[in-house]
């Protein structure tokens, strides 16, 4: 439920343009699947929670009573617009918040590293010093 | 040579050791002043709460970075009238392993006002603190940025001040034979930043019998009869976050706290210190960026994340000007705007440079432990601060302009998203809220501040804790002032000065 929303969330905000891919051609779950899973509590409740205010805050940004993701695509964008640069602090921090986390997983992607030309990236080895060597799975 | 050990999460039985000196936390302060006690032939612990990695473990994505090496995933935030996102690393080395590696010798004004108002006397003497800085230059091979391996972004803002008659530098740096590959806030995987996890704790180890608890929680001070005589805490592991074997050190000699400026206060309030001043006095280098858009490439990707730096207003204006360059993930939250209006922007990555205020800030926050466990950060920068960052950003933003720069984003809710070179002047109406600007937080102190006077300071002039025996606090926590400049270089050397001292008591 809560990848849900929050990729919901993300498509919007991370819109593809005719020359850059965004969370709207490729897949987000995975990522943040795997991101809400390890997040801390604070993480996970903010994320969530600024993917929420994202789907209810359209009637008090641009007027019209339906969730975001239930926007026609103009008015996505336009309500998408008017909740980064709203006047209210809390909208703006809930897009902060969506926008910290939608760059984590959109700046990854092969597709617009490649498009930008900066350098693709392994994965992360997820690996740390114990009394022997450890990886994310266990010891080793 | 006596080799000792490390041990990293562990589940099970209670775990003891003992040793001569226990360290808690292994950031700038903690790791400096366990290897002077070991040097010195004391045996040392170092309880760290991140996990040890080394750089082949350091991730290469934004979103391992901040699992892995920040604390809680970087979600540790001031609050007041705003909401501040604070940089600090939960990793063995601490906050050094994730920073830009900038090192500035503590400027000789803050050195008289701790002498002069702080009532600290010679302890951290000019010449004291130069002899410890001597020293921790020639240990991390400080010398300045390789010119050679810069981006476009750091030598822009260099000639840029030239321009516009102001001093710039390029920084000096605890990196040896640095490839430039933009990987300072990720942990540098070219081992050319020199930190404590690849040199000071392996040497702890290897030659001085020292021990290092890696992943372990440190939940008090053992504090029996006015007389710190130990600690207690549990491993936790790095991914799960599960609770694993609880331990308990016995410091024969004494326990060092160096657990950041935002965790050595929470923990003596854990261990039921009881004094007026714990958790006040925290202050920092609030600052917030300015991005300038080119017509030509100016990648932010290539060079180190810092590597010039004007600090001709910091004592006439407290604020220091940096280049920062940003990884694409994180810029995409700082770069304005959502849907089309982002992705436009982000089109133009390559095309962008970010340099940035850091203000020496007047404000004066409170640290301490909240209700269940975490930690609490009431901070509000002041309008002078405000004022101050205004006239940084505007600074930055001419700069800019006298490079070439065809539009500015200034990042300020309340003014227009992006101004031409005509427009610059906006800025002194900028908005004096704290809502409207993207703070972040860096360069913390307080929380634990050293002074005379038991009513006003938690510690003394020798960092041992008012009332207790046995107990220093060695981190940037116990500095009462900010500095202006970079800190971890008087962190490593007041950590130093008093461990010295110690050994020598």
């Amino acid at each position: 439920m809560g990848t849900a929303l929050v990729c919901s969330a993300l498509r919007c905000i991370f819109v593809s343009t005719s020359d850059l891919p965004g969370l709207d051609r490729v897949d987000p779950r995975p990522a943040v699947r795997a991101l809400l899973l390890d997040a801390p509590p604070a993480m996970w409740w903010g994320t969530v929670g600024s993917a929420f205010l994202f789907q209810i805050m359209p009637l008090l940004l641009i007027g019209v009573p339906l969730p975001a993701s239930w926007l026609p695509a103009r008015s996505r964008d336009r309500y998408a617009q008017a909740m980064a640069t709203s006047s209210i602090y809390l909208a703006r921090m809930a897009m902060m918040m969506l926008k910290t986390v939608g760059g984590l997983v959109w700046g990854q992607i092969p597709e617009v590293r490649t498009r930008l030309s900066l350098p693709l990236r392994p994965d992360d080895p997820g690996t740390w010093r114990g009394d022997q060597f450890e990886t994310r799975s266990g010891r080793t | 040579m006596t080799s000792g050990n490390h041990h990293a999460f562990v589940s099970g039985p209670k775990r003891e050791f003992e040793c001569d000196f226990a360290v808690i936390g292994s950031g700038a302060g903690g790791a400096s002043a366990a290897i002077t006690l070991a040097r010195a032939g004391f045996r040392v612990l170092v309880a760290e709460a991140g996990a040890w990695r080394a750089p082949e473990d350091y991730p290469w994505s934004m979103t391992g970075t901040m699992r892995d090496m920040f604390h809680d995933w970087g979600t540790l935030v001031a609050t007041g009238d705003s909401i501040i996102p604070i940089v600090q690393a939960s990793v063995v080395g601490g906050t050094p392993v994730i920073n830009s590696a900038i090192v500035v010798r503590t400027p000789g004004d803050v050195l008289a006002s701790w002498r002069d108002e702080h009532g600290m006397g010679d302890v951290f003497s000019e010449a004291a603190i130069g002899k410890a800085q001597d020293e921790i230059e020639v240990e991390l091979q400080i010398q300045e940025t390789d010119w050679s391996v810069v981006g476009p972004t750091a030598d822009d803002m260099l000639k840029g001040f030239k321009i516009l008659n102001r001093e710039v530098h390029p920084i000096i740096r605890n990196v040896a034979h640095c490839k430039g590959e933009m990987q300072c806030l990720q942990g540098c995987k070219q081992k050319s930043k020199q930190t404590a996890n690849n040199l000071w704790l392996p040497e702890l180890i290897q030659q001085h019998g020292g021990t290092i608890l890696s992943c372990a929680q440190v939940d008090r001070v053992q504090l029996d009869g006015g007389h710190a005589t130990g600690l207690h805490g549990y491993f936790r592991h790095p991914t799960t976050r599960k609770r694993g074997a609880d331990f308990k050190v016995v410091a024969r000699l004494g326990v060092l706290v160096a657990a950041s400026a935002t965790g050595s206060a929470p923990l003596l309030e854990r261990s039921g210190l009881r004094s007026p001043a714990l958790g006040k006095g925290f202050r920092g280098h609030p600052g917030a960026g300015v991005v300038g858009v080119y017509d030509r490439p100016v990648d932010m990707h290539i060079g180190p994340s810092q590597a010039t730096a004007s600090m001709h207003h910091r004592l006439d204006h407290g604020i220091k000007l940096e280049h920062l360059s940003l990884p694409l993930e994180l810029f995409a939250a700082r770069v304005g705007g959502a849907g089309q209006a982002l992705m436009s922007k982000l089109d133009h990555y390559r095309q962008c440079a970010m340099w940035v205020t850091a203000v020496r800030a007047e404000a004066v926050g409170e640290v301490h432990q909240t209700w269940w466990g975490g930690r609490s950060v009431t901070y509000i920068p002041t309008q002078r601060d405000l004022e101050r960052l205004r006239y940084g950003s505007k600074l930055l933003a001419q700069a800019h302009v006298a490079m070439g720069a065809r539009a500015i984003w200034p990042g300020v809710a309340g003014m227009p998203a992006e101004l031409s070179a005509d427009q610059l002047d906006l800025f002194d109406s900028a908005p004096l809220d704290n809502k409207a600007w993207t703070w972040v937080l860096s360069h913390l102190f307080g929380g634990c501040v050293f002074g005379a006077d038991p009513q006003r300071a938690v510690v003394g002039p020798d960092l041992h804790v008012h009332g207790v025996r046995g107990l220093h606090v060695v981190d940037a926590s116990a500095l009462p002032t900010t500095l202006g400049v970079n800190p971890q270089h008087t962190i490593m050397a007041v950590a130093r000065v008093t461990a010295e001292r110690l050994a020598n008591a």
